[in-house]
């Protein structure tokens, strides 16, 4: 049994999580990726987020969350990847992932995984936006309008 | 001499005070987690709505009872409603 456990400043890579899941006995591998999304807020455009952690804890709660997915599920491997510090929109913040014998397993792990990961490991996140631009105004040419 | 405890501020806590990191004193005896979360609102009257919300957590681990004695140099961390994802 092989859990992956990472926080990190690098980016994540969707094909080498799907790495730490490979086996030949693991018919069924479920992926899940987050992406910080460049959608409108309050306050203009999302531009990034800055993920905060407090590391030990959360290092010891994604072990943790490891562990109950390996009972109540029976997977055989997981992997918990999130970054910190600045994300930019557009890219990957968060990676979980279980692999078992049959997909009902891993679909089931998978979705604990995440949901779990969100409710209860001690990472925060700050939204950056970028406010849109207002247009410069036309000054009217002098001469007054054109007729054309 | 004693040691003060260190105190973490995350996320909205952080914010609230205005730094990631206070020393707070103790008395030698400690202090209960709910008497020091009192005190640091006390002291930081915009922290007060973030402790209510928030989980505290002594040395790495969730404070079970707010009885639980915080002691000098312990590790005393605010942690608001979390975010990841």
């Amino acid at each position: 049994m092989t859990t992956s456990v990472r926080l990190t400043r690098s980016s994540l890579s969707f094909a080498a999580a799907a790495v730490e899941l490979e086996g030949p006995e693991l018919g069924g591998v479920v992926l899940f990726a987050g992406r910080v999304r460049g959608e409108r807020s309050g306050r203009g455009r999302v531009v990034a987020l800055d993920y905060e952690v407090h590391e030990t804890p959360a290092l010891r709660t994604l072990r943790d969350l490891d562990r109950a997915a390996r009972r109540k599920f029976g997977v055989e491997r997981t992997v918990l990847w999130h970054r910190v510090g600045r994300v930019p929109a557009g890219e990957v913040s968060v990676i979980v992932g279980a692999a078992a014998g049959h997909r009902a397993a891993a679909f089931a792990a998978a979705r604990f995984l995440i949901d779990e990961l969100k409710r209860t490991v001690p990472i925060w996140k700050t939204e950056r936006a970028r406010s849109a631009r207002r247009r410069p105004r036309r000054r009217r040419p002098r001469g007054g309008r054109s007729s054309g | 001499m004693v040691r003060p405890v260190r105190v973490l501020l995350f996320a909205t806590a952080r914010t609230a005070v205005g730094r990631a990191e206070i020393a707070w004193t103790v008395p030698a005896s400690g202090r209960s987690a709910a008497d020091l979360a009192a005190d640091l609102a006390a002291a930081y009257p915009r922290l007060a709505p973030t402790l209510k919300a928030s989980r505290l957590v002594r040395n790495g681990r969730a404070i079970g009872r707010p009885s639980e004695v915080v002691r000098p140099g312990d590790e005393f961390a605010i942690h608001p409603p979390y975010g990841g994802g």
